[in-house]
């Protein structure tokens, strides 16, 4: 799946993702990127990642540590805290809360319309 | 699809992690190696599955990323710059300094070739930016003293490197101008 997604709306849900992703297996920054494409997130691009992983870092959500590479520099490997569990769970209920709010929007009928002006 | 990684895509990698890095001096130095170091790793893995051209397009320019990291660090909201600061409280003066000296060694020159007898002479220097200057020409040369800023161009440097650094931002935020979260009804 390859769609493009609203910058936007992809810009509100990207910590929630990133958590989400870490909370099932700690990954470094490129893994985590490519982790997001393959899960249809396609145009997430790399130098959006990086940066939030370490806005979620400094907010204490996520820790580090290095771990050698076989091909190359040490990698970061990012895992969740405990904070980040929590936060992941607040926000997975506010996305739920949200999604449940927009549902109920778009599932009013709409009135017909007419071929021809008023 | 896996690809070699070339010298010269690595010298590409190097550039913009050393841009990238110049564009974050005001962090603190151990994060900046840190993210030099993240950067540069990854680079390497993207270049290696899918080229360097396609690696550095998908990370983005060195500014882009480096406002992401600042904002990352420090927030959104406007920061002050040390960097700034210090550029323009270094360069101002030395800059000052090469053009009153030059002045004065035009004004000196002058007196020697326009007096061969031995005098005092004293100019008022450049208007604002300096105190007279009093030259003593003898047959040995012409040496002169004073010449020194005046306190308008301490004001002036003062205010330049504050507002090159933007340096009011280190003041606390009134509690009056805080943005309130929005409350629901």
């Amino acid at each position: 799946m390859t769609t493009s997604h609203d910058p936007q709306l992809l810009k509100g849900v990207l910590s929630l993702l990133l958590l989400h992703l870490l909370a099932e297996q700690e990954s470094y920054g490129y893994e985590v990127a490519q982790r997001l494409q393959a899960a249809g997130f396609a145009d997430v691009l790399e130098g959006t990642v990086y940066p939030a992983l370490t806005r979620l870092e400094r907010e204490g959500r996520l820790a580090t540590r290095l771990v050698p590479s076989p091909s190359g520099p040490a990698r970061k490997y990012y895992r969740l805290t405990p904070a980040g569990r929590d936060a992941l769970k607040a926000a997975n209920a506010a996305w739920a809360r949200h999604v449940a709010s927009v549902q109920a929007v778009l599932a009013r009928p709409l009135p017909a319309t007419s071929e021809k002006g008023p | 699809m896996p690809s070699k990684v070339t010298k010269l895509d690595r010298l590409r990698i190097e550039r913009l992690v050393w841009m990238l890095d110049q564009r974050l001096y005001d962090l603190p130095r151990k994060s900046r190696i840190a993210k030099r170091r993240e950067v540069r790793a990854n680079l390497l893995e993207a270049s290696a599955d899918h080229g360097a051209r396609e690696a550095l397009r998908r990370i983005g320019t060195s500014g882009t990323l480096a406002r992401e990291y600042r904002g990352a660090e420090f927030g959104d909201s406007p920061r002050h710059s040390w960097i700034a600061a210090t550029y323009f409280a270094t360069l101002v003066p030395l800059l000052l300094n090469f053009v009153l000296s030059e002045a004065a060694n035009a004004y000196a020159q002058a007196l020697s070739a326009a007096h061969a007898a031995p005098g005092t002479f004293t100019w008022s220097g450049i208007g604002y930016l300096q105190s007279p200057l009093t030259f003593t020409v003898d047959q040995g040369g012409t040496t002169h003293s004073g010449g020194a800023w005046t306190p308008a161009v301490y004001a002036g440097w003062l205010a330049g490197t504050i507002a090159c650094g933007r340096l009011w931002r280190l003041l606390p935020t009134p509690s009056g101008r805080r943005q309130t979260p929005a409350t629901e009804s």
